[in-house]
């Protein structure tokens, strides 16, 4: 255990894979999980493997691992200081893993053990390698631990049960334990996928950190191309199984060639520029597994796939004239020799001009109006009575203003209030303070069955995750034709409409028969667009509608999204923490943090101009898919976590983790901490609630 | 803790009390004692039939408040549960029953824990292995037969034995027979005469806790966190004992200690089939009879099991998981 630091020798390879293989035996068939994977990992260095669900990136590194279900058939090498890892035995293994191999998994909420402290679980990771350690050596190593992955008071967290810490707190134990007895591998799963974006950039600082200070060679398996951009040095892009471009990061982004790669990043909207054109989806969906086509996977998707395409699959061969780059494709040398990108393979569409296109924003008629509203909920305590104990303003002070045509997002961290807030207006119900107005209308005002049926009408509700927002017993006509019958349209007319809304949302009108498990994640979350558009709303409320979709099939939607948008006027109210999402979607943007609106105003003047410290740190923390842009960019990085909501916050509720409070004199300070931010226009489209924004 | 304990039982003696009461009514409107005398051939005199029925504070003639108000002074002044229709004590036939039903109980409720949660674990470990399937077969057959089957193929099995050997080996009925005052031979004695009822229920028992612990850890087996002990470097058996084993069992746990009142009144089958004066016979017996204070008793009694039941269950599991704060 003596000197951390090891010297780091950059071409030895530690881990050679070649011809991996993974199939698993299913009720349908073989699934072809892993065809075929070939790299060295060398010492020191980061390999991002890219790919969406069901590309097999996280087989490859089980496989690695060793743990992968006892019905998975391995096959080729898996070399490992000289000896070949699928050979050895579950106890051979098992002194590897841990020591010399580690891993990092994508749920830090359900990785660590729920009965056992932080300290037993770093002791175990420990012991079960070092059974010699002395419990006093055991004790400060897990210290040091702790103290490297950046918990403070280490001494007394060892005590603490996985349930007192933060998602984010509780990656890093597991980081903790992952380089615990310096690894010569760490396979990171997805580590900061489930996290939000604050929290994300805080974790891969410390996975870098552990990364050099162990010298391990990192494995990082992303779906998420702006992560990868950041912390990679090589990366190997996985489609159906197979690798199917591999390069340095920087080759990858720039130069890719295969239309897959191309596809994937032109999929992916830039949080730091503004919208400059519509996306461009990869058209299809993922490759099914276990009925493989002929030729090359990609082939049914790919827009300049040719008859050799679809004949045979392709190799994953070198490039002549590149270094280090390779590509399973067999359109190759045409497209390095006639230089195409993105724009030329899949060509962009021009997007369809709005119908309030030329009508300033002032004249456009409010949609929603809600003012001042607050929403609390009560906090009981045990014992028979469950006497309220206290309050919870899980929405506090919020306004906002929809018109029509146009989309407010509301960002922030989980906790914030964004999702209840929107359950505040779908409710339309009067709100616990305030005023909330549709279309002119007094939602606590007296309305009639009627009149309160139509304001439901004008408003729908799209869901995160379409797989459980669809009821899986429901043919997609019968989930249609619900609303419209509750609005009384005759037989005849739900058909008519259905056909319209099927063709509106980009389905084949004739699949309505189908039932919702036979589409696929976008094809779903087009059929709850449909629903929602159904009665012919003028607000949408959208939840998160593409965060459950993979990247490719995630444009698509957007663009749908979009569309219906420019042609039909409707306007969109709509939660997500993905940011670059919300830059290309949104045109107003409002940040919250624990129930407050801290900053709101035009897209492009809040994302290029923030004002308040929160939001900075927020956009600060977006990673950028272009590598050349993150090496070269400063982050704030917030400390700790959301407070506790039950926390009583008499002055600014950022106050504990605001960088610009640390930097006030002390009468300045005490301002922040007693007297609560009103939100002031600083600009003619630019609100924002912070005493010192002007000094930031 | 001590406090969270005092302020349940004073929650739950206040639950008893209404449970309680509210059976007495329900009981004392639905059950006809006085029908007992009635079809009763000759029929006693209607004077002497009242006077029986006032005498064990049964008569539909008396106001029911004032029943009520007489047998819950009996009850509160001097621990007296009231009589039967046949004017015998309900306390003496209860205190008497449950020491044949402790005896009865008790050696075949722990076998049954541990002899199932050990297979639960041992099967779900092996899952879809040869050991699961056979066991799991066992298990699923055993299930199906109806308690008195059992009981009774049993008892056929050991009189087999009994004939083979030439010997009574096994006894069939009842809990005891020997009557002199050597220690040794009673044991003996009550061994021979326990170890087929305990076995029938024995049966009976594991395959429920067998079937539901190896679904209990088939769930945590597949847990993150059993994941993240295996990357750590701990072998399968290790991962699972030391961390899917310890949350899977805290559903068995609060299940046992739910079940401690099923297990007095619900020996019932078995009870009848050996012979034994337990209280499940005697539960099925009160109801049949109009016994209105001996069905209240029970009730009496099996709420407080399911209480104790319920508190001991707060208990493991706060004992077992310390998310659960008791406070």
């Amino acid at each position: 255990m003596d000197g951390f630091r090891k010297t780091v020798d950059t071409n030895e390879t530690v881990l050679k894979v070649r011809d991996l293989t993974v199939n698993f035996a299913s009720e349908a068939g073989t699934v072809h999980a892993v065809r075929g994977i070939n790299f060295d990992l060398k010492k020191g260095k980061i390999l991002g493997i890219v790919g969406e669900s069901g590309s097999g990136k996280s087989v490859t590194s089980m496989a690695i691992m060793g743990l992968l279900d006892k019905n998975a058939a391995v096959e080729g090498t898996i070399e490992f200081d000289g000896e070949n890892l699928l050979e050895k035995s579950d106890a051979q293994m098992s002194k590897l893993r841990g020591k010399r191999i580690a891993m990092i998994f994508q749920d830090p909420l359900s990785a660590l053990t729920p009965v056992y402290t932080i300290g037993d679980q770093i002791r175990e990771a420990l012991v079960t390698h070092n059974p010699d350690m002395t419990n006093e050596q055991v004790h400060k190593r897990s210290i040091e631990l702790l103290e490297m992955v950046g918990i403070p008071n280490a001494e007394q967290r060892l005590q603490s049960f996985p349930h007192h810490f933060s998602g984010g707190m509780r990656q890093r134990v597991v980081i903790a334990m992952a380089i615990a007895n310096d690894p010569d591998v760490i396979i990171a799963d997805e580590p900061t996928t489930a996290l939000d974006v604050t929290i994300q950039a805080q974790i891969l600082d410390v996975l870098r950190k552990a990364q050099k200070e162990t010298g391990a060679a990192l494995i990082f398996i992303t779906h998420d191309l702006g992560v990868v951009a950041s912390i990679a040095d090589d990366i190997i892009v996985m489609y159906a199984g197979r690798p199917v471009e591999q390069a340095h990061v920087d080759d990858i982004f720039y130069r890719p060639v295969m239309p897959y790669t191309m596809g994937l990043l032109g999929a992916v909207p830039r949080p730091d520029q503004a919208k400059s054109s519509r996306l461009v989806p990869i058209p299809g969906s993922p490759t099914n597994l276990v009925n493989l086509p002929k030729g090359c996977s990609f082939a049914e998707r790919c827009p300049i796939a040719t008859d050799i395409c679809r004949e045979t699959e392709p190799d994953l061969l070198d490039l002549a004239g590149r270094t280090d780059q390779r590509v399973a494709c067999h359109r190759s040398d045409e497209i390095i020799a006639q230089n195409l990108t993105f724009r030329e393979v899949y060509g962009v569409e021009e997007s369809v001009p709005s119908i309030f296109e030329g009508i300033a924003r002032e004249d456009r008629q409010m949609v929603l109006s809600a003012e001042n509203i607050t929403k609390t909920f009560t906090v009981n305590g045990g014992g028979f009575f469950r006497r309220n104990i206290g309050k919870v303003y899980a929405v506090n002070d919020v306004t906002i203003h929809i018109r029509e045509g146009e989309t407010i997002a509301l960002v922030g961290e989980s906790g914030s209030g964004k999702s209840t807030t929107l359950l505040q207006i779908m409710n339309l119900q009067a709100p616990e303070t305030g005023k909330i107005e549709l279309f002119g209308e007094d939602v606590a005002g007296k309305l009639s069955r009627k009149e309160r049926q139509l304001l439901h009408e004008k408003v729908q509700y799209v869901f995160q995750d379409p797989m459980s927002s669809l009821d899986p017993r429901l043919p997609i006509y019968d989930i249609l034709a619900e609303p419209l019958k509750v609005i009384g349209m005759n037989r005849e007319q739900i058909n008519k409409r259905i056909a319209e809304l099927m063709e509106l949302v980009g389905l084949k009108p004739d699949q309505v028969d189908r039932f919702p498990n036979q589409f696929s994640g976008g094809q779903r979350q087009r059929i709850a667009i449909a629903r929602a558009l159904a009665v012919n709303p003028r607000l949408i409320l959208l939840d998160e509608p593409v965060s459950a979709l993979d990247v490719s099939i995630q444009a698509g939607v957007l663009n749908l999204l979009e569309d219906l948008q420019n042609n039909l006027g409707v306007a969109y109210l709509f939660v997500a923490h993905n940011l670059s999402v919300v830059r290309h979607l949104a045109s107003r943007v409002a940040v919250m943090y624990l129930g407050h609106i801290v900053e709101s105003g035009e897209i492009s003047e809040v994302f290029d101009n923030p004002m308040h410290p929160y939001t900075k740190a927020l956009l600060s923390a977006v990673p950028v898919p272009d590598p050349q842009y993150e090496r070269g960019r400063e982050r704030i990085i917030l400390d700790g976590d959301l407070p506790s909501p039950t926390e009583e916050i008499k002055g600014c509720a950022f106050v504990s983790r605001c960088p610009l409070y640390k930097q006030l004199s002390p009468e300045q300070q005490k301002k922040c901490e007693t007297v609560r931010p009103v939100s002031e226009k600083r600009n003619t489209d630019h609100t924002v609630a912070c005493h010192w924004a002007t000094m930031a | 803790m001590v406090k969270y304990l005092a302020k349940r039982v004073a929650n739950y003696c206040v639950m008893l009390f209404v449970a309680i009461s509210l059976t007495y009514f329900l009981a004392s409107a639905f059950m006809d004692p006085r029908s007992n005398y009635m079809t009763r051939n000759p029929r006693p005199p209607m004077a002497s039939i009242n006077r029986a029925l006032d005498n064990a504070n049964i008569n539909d003639q008396t106001p029911i408040l004032i029943r009520y108000w007489r047998w819950l002074t009996g009850i509160v002044t001097r621990w007296d549960w009231g009589k039967a229709p046949d004017q015998s004590s309900v306390s003496d036939a209860i205190v008497s029953r449950m020491g044949a039903s402790l005896q009865l109980v008790t050696l075949a409720t722990i076998l049954s824990i541990v002899i199932g949660v050990s297979i639960g674990v041992y099967t779900a470990i092996r899952q879809y292995k040869w050991q699961d399937r056979v066991l799991n077969s066992i298990a699923t057959f055993l299930y199906v037969i109806p308690a008195a089957v059992l009981a009774v193929g049993v008892v056929f099995f050991a009189i087999e034995i009994n004939t083979v050997a030439g010997e009574r080996l096994f006894f069939v009925t009842g809990l005891h027979a020997y009557q002199g005052d050597n220690f040794g031979e009673w044991f003996v004695d009550f061994l021979q005469h326990l170890i087929l009822p305990t076995i029938s229920m024995t049966l009976g028992g594991t395959v429920g806790y067998h079937l539901t612990q190896r679904t209990y850890l088939l769930d945590e087996m597949n847990a993150d966190y059993v994941r993240t002990a295996r990357a750590k470097g701990l072998t399968l058996n290790k991962a699972i004992r030391r961390h899917a084993l310890r949350n899977s069992l805290i559903p068995t746990a609060q299940s046992v200690a739910f079940s401690i009142a099923g297990v007095f009144t619900g020996a019932t089958i078995t009870e009848s089939v050996f012979a034994i004066n337990g209280l499940g016979r005697y539960f099925v017996t009160t109801i049949s009879q109009n016994d209105i204070n001996g069905t209240v008793a029970i009730a009496a009694f099996s709420g407080v099991c399911t209480l104790v039941g319920a508190l001991l269950a707060d208990i493991f599991a706060a004992w077992l998981d310390p998310r659960i704060r008791l406070n």
